[in-house]
């Protein structure tokens, strides 16, 4: 079996006449951890979104290249992008609940899905936000609004409702920096206990934070992957001087 | 020193004027208030909305009493209430809507004679009675001048008492209720909302959510926005030429109807409608969009199930305004609807709104400007109401999300 989920190859994309990624070519390994690091506006979060193809949303956003998942290339124009969101969940910057109850959060995606059956989603939502560390905090109040709950824990919700569709990948962007510390290492633990079964993409700007959860991680700059590595070899003995540069904190 | 004294006088100046403006302000819709009250006020009372617009007539005769009356005055009857024990008829004085002299039956005894009267206007109309709350014209006699109602409600229960028989009496229902406007106001609005509502919200769905951002929609979008400037007269006059035959065509109706008024305030409506609504479907954040859509949602669920909810607050207000406008609408509906008070109300019929009978009290001669305050100050209340109603439902719904 092959160990990659994403095999990204010759990926080039421009908004409009702007080139934001270059050629970009990257093996996304399984139940892994890989972080995409970089100063703003290197292509990474828009790199991201080409995975589940939120970049699709974009009028004026144009793709090259080819993104296998499983080895078929999701930018065929006969691939279906509601199973691929379906397997490839996605948690934002900003916490984004849906001014709905907690529960109906939960239940959103699978009922998108077709699923009505109470019993069903009953036990759906309780292992999503168990798997979320979060069923302990809310199990009394699954009728409440979720615009009720703390940023961090709205934060954990999205993942909840992410993970939620049974989804083998979860792609992260920037997931705690609108947290405080104690939200954020709630997050960093949860992604660390979410490894095991799930592989995750996560663009951070904390380098601390990649070095802390990461098991790989992707150098960007101006469009280009710079640099792709185990996390400890790129922070301890990096190939490329742009690369080093950017983790000593000399620019960026 | 007099440079920051001159900022000082040009600041309190500049605040003057906005205090002067304010003030004027306050001043001007205080006054129209206080003149609609003071003009209508005295006739607000619950039977002005029960009642017909039309009274009704009738000239009622008797053939022979077989037995006089044998009930005394009843007890809740008081000291104005001038009592005919053998006709079993209590009489009062009391002033009518135009503030004529008025006599107004307060009470009927069971076995009084009148119960048994026949209509002289229509012979085959046996066992015809008098009520309580009728007003009595006059009552004419075989042997004596007749008693009419400006010689007051004593003389006449006296007359009545001093004769064993009498040739006619002419009495008449309590007209001037303003019953047929109010339903048909609630007809129309229904009507109205029924047509309007569900087509606006589609189309700025349509418009704001699946539409491409091309020149073509945001052409339709300005040629939207330019038909909410368009003086209603004008659309008053495409519901004549087009509405009304349509109706008359296809339905049973002969003439201007409320159907055709509905649907002509529906194309008035349809801009106000389609813009609030868009309104609030951009308001909606981004964020939900793509959480949904990244759930694997597409872009129908997410539409319908994130967007259309988040943003119903707003749509609720422009349903509000929708109704504030159906409610003052009077220039289009006088072509679209007739302007003829109507008490018996029917979807395909003439009749008219609150706001239209405004108008047609106002053009009467002489203008009766004592209802039109009145029926103005129900127009003000509807409008409260319903400003109150949908205040408290945002704000309960947007308690449940925030």
């Amino acid at each position: 079996m092959n160990v990659d989920v994403f095999e990204i190859k010759n990926l080039d994309l421009y908004y409009g006449p702007l080139q934001a990624l270059k050629d970009v070519n990257i093996n996304i390994e399984r139940n892994k951890v890989t972080a995409l690091i970089g100063p703003s506006g290197c292509g990474k979060s828009t790199f991201l979104r080409c995975l589940n193809r939120m970049n699709d949303l974009i009028d004026v956003c144009k793709i090259e290249g080819e993104v296998l998942y499983r080895e078929k290339n999701v930018y065929e124009r006969t691939y279906d992008v509601i199973s691929l969101r379906t397997k490839v969940g996605m948690v934002f910057q900003k916490p984004n609940p849906f001014p709905m109850s907690i529960y109906d959060n939960i239940a959103y995606g699978p009922r998108c899905q077709g699923i009505k059956s109470k019993t069903e989603l009953d036990s759906i939502v309780e292992t999503s936000l168990k798997k979320a560390a979060l069923w302990d905090e809310v199990k009394d109040r699954l009728k409440n609004s979720a615009m009720g709950l703390s940023g961090g824990q709205q934060q954990r919700l999205c993942i909840a409702r992410a993970i939620a569709m049974e989804p083998e990948v979860i792609l992260m962007d920037e997931p705690t920096s609108a947290l405080d510390p104690i939200a954020t290492l709630k997050i960093e633990q949860l992604i660390t206990e979410l490894k095991k079964n799930y592989t995750i993409i996560i663009v951070t700007h904390s380098m601390q934070q990649a070095a802390r959860i990461s098991d790989n991680t992707a150098f960007f700059l101006t469009g280009e992957l710079v640099e792709y590595d185990k996390t400890d070899l790129i922070f301890s003995t990096p190939k490329k001087i742009k690369t080093e540069e950017y983790i000593t904190g000399r620019f960026g | 020193m007099s440079m920051s004294n001159k900022r000082k006088k040009i600041d309190n100046i500049l605040q003057g004027i906005t205090y002067l403006a304010a003030s004027v302000a306050v001043v001007t819709l205080s006054l129209i208030f206080i003149f609609v009250f003071r003009n209508g006020a005295g006739l607000v009372n619950f039977g002005l909305i029960t009642n017909d617009y039309h009274a009704k007539y009738y000239n009622g005769g008797i053939e022979e009493v077989v037995s006089f009356s044998q009930t005394s005055k009843p007890d809740f009857l008081g000291d104005d209430d001038f009592y005919s024990e053998k006709w079993g008829i209590a009489l009062s004085d009391d002033l009518n809507r135009e503030g004529k002299q008025i006599i107004v039956v307060s009470y009927v005894a069971k076995d009084s004679p009148l119960n048994n009267m026949y209509d002289r206007n229509n012979q085959d109309n046996q066992y015809f009675n008098i009520e309580e709350g009728n007003i009595v014209t006059s009552i004419s006699f075989f042997d004596k001048n007749s008693a009419l109602s400006m010689f007051g409600a004593k003389n006449m229960i006296d007359e009545l008492d001093n004769s064993d028989m009498f040739r006619e009496i002419i009495f008449s229902s309590l007209g001037g209720g303003i019953r047929g406007s109010l339903i048909t106001t609630l007809y129309v609005i229904g009507l109205t909302l029924l047509f309007a509502l569900p087509i606006g919200i589609f189309t700025a769905i349509y418009l704001n959510e699946f539409a491409k951002k091309n020149r073509v929609t945001n052409t339709i979008r300005s040629m939207i926005e330019m038909l909410t400037g368009v003086p209603s007269i004008i659309f008053g006059l495409m519901g004549l030429a087009v509405f009304v035959p349509l109706t008359v065509k296809y339905t049973p109706a002969d003439s201007a109807n409320l159907l055709s008024g509905s649907l002509t305030l529906a194309v008035i409506l349809l801009p106000v409608i389609i813009r609030s609504t868009e309104e609030s479907l951009k308001v909606v954040p981004d964020d939900f969009r793509f959480a949904s859509l990244a759930l694997g949602a597409n872009s129908t669920q997410t539409t319908f199930k994130v967007v259309l909810p988040s943003s119903l607050p707003g749509i609720l207000t422009a349903t509000l305004l929708a109704i504030g406008r159906i409610i003052g609408e009077s220039a289009a509906l006088i072509f679209a609807i007739g302007t003829a008070v109507k008490d018996d109300v029917s979807i395909f019929g003439k009749s008219t709104t609150l706001a239209v009978n405004i108008w047609s009290l106002m053009t009467d001669e002489p203008a009766n400007i004592e209802l039109a305050s009145t029926i103005a100050i129900i127009i003000l209340m509807i409008v409260l109401i319903l400003n109150v109603a949908v205040k408290l439902l945002s704000r309960n719904f947007i308690k449940r999300f925030e």
